[in-house]
């Protein structure tokens, strides 16, 4: 299967080319801006970080790009495939819409003939459904069976960007605590 | 006459498939989810999966967002010019 470690460090490195970018665009950040470079950077590595060929990952920087700001950021990462990404997202949505109807019609034709049980189930299938369409993203255009696909796909690189997010944020706290004493031990 | 056939065919097994993929499916996703991957598949519903599938993304974006907090202050300290700051910063390049 997929390596999960190989994962990881695409998504590491495309976000520290990331953060790179962010922190040598703008020299002085609020804490606020610097957290939301981190966090965008985090997401467009997580995205890109296997050639964005997932539609959740393709609708995910196709939402990045509709802000200017951001543009610098996904031509850094993302170079001349950044187009082909955004024309790809939109050409699929129009397949989905099909696969949409055509599935809702199959659900039409199974729910008639059963009884209220099932048919609570149903509705609350349905319901949830709906929620986690709207969590992944790019979930609003897609059939029931991409929806669960993608959303497999999804959790297991949200996993891979927690760890790799964590491990650095312990990395730098224990440098922090490695180098004062360190630099204490120096100085005495 | 065999296009016939083959029309109806193609469209019987559409739906058997999708049935048993979305099944499988949910199986996969019950596995990836910590809260629910000890439980036999057969006794978890799949609205609960779904339930489960939407709590879990929802407490990993958080994570993200806290994390990103947590990040944004620790390089925070790489404007002044202290060693920790040169060596958080070699991390990043």
């Amino acid at each position: 299967m997929r390596n999960p470690s190989s994962l990881k460090q695409e998504i590491l490195k495309k976000w520290v080319m990331g953060l790179q970018i962010c922190s040598s665009s703008k020299k002085e950040m609020t804490i606020l801006e610097r957290k939301k470079a981190i966090k965008l950077s985090a997401d467009i590595a997580m995205a890109s970080a296997r050639n964005a060929s997932k539609y959740w990952s393709r609708a995910l920087i196709a939402n990045a790009s509709k802000q200017d700001e951001n543009k610098a950021l996904l031509d850094h990462i993302l170079g001349c495939d950044l187009e082909k990404i955004k024309k790809k997202s939109s050409i699929v949505s129009i397949k989905r819409k099909k696969i949409v109807l055509r599935s809702k019609k199959i659900l039409k034709k199974r729910v008639k003939n059963i009884g209220v049980a099932s048919y609570i189930a149903k509705r609350l299938v349905k319901k949830r459904t709906q929620l986690l369409k709207r969590l992944v993203p790019g979930g609003e255009s897609m059939d029931e069976l991409s929806l669960m696909e993608e959303t497999l796909d999804y959790i297991v690189s949200l996993r891979a960007q927690v760890d790799v997010m964590r491990h650095l944020a312990n990395a730098s706290m224990h440098l922090d605590h490695k180098v004062s004493s360190s630099m204490d031990q120096m100085l005495l | 006459m065999s296009s016939r056939r083959s029309r109806s065919r193609q469209s019987g097994s559409a739906t058997r498939i999708s049935d048993d993929q979305i099944a499988d499916l949910v199986s996969k996703l019950q596995r990836l989810i910590p809260e629910l991957r000890t439980r036999r598949s057969d006794m978890v519903s799949a609205s609960k999966v779904l339930q489960e599938t939407c709590n879990y993304i929802r407490s990993l974006h958080r994570e993200v967002d806290d994390l990103s907090d947590r990040l944004s202050e620790l390089l925070a300290s790489t404007d002044d010019n202290s060693a920790e700051a040169a060596i958080i910063r070699s991390l990043l390049m």
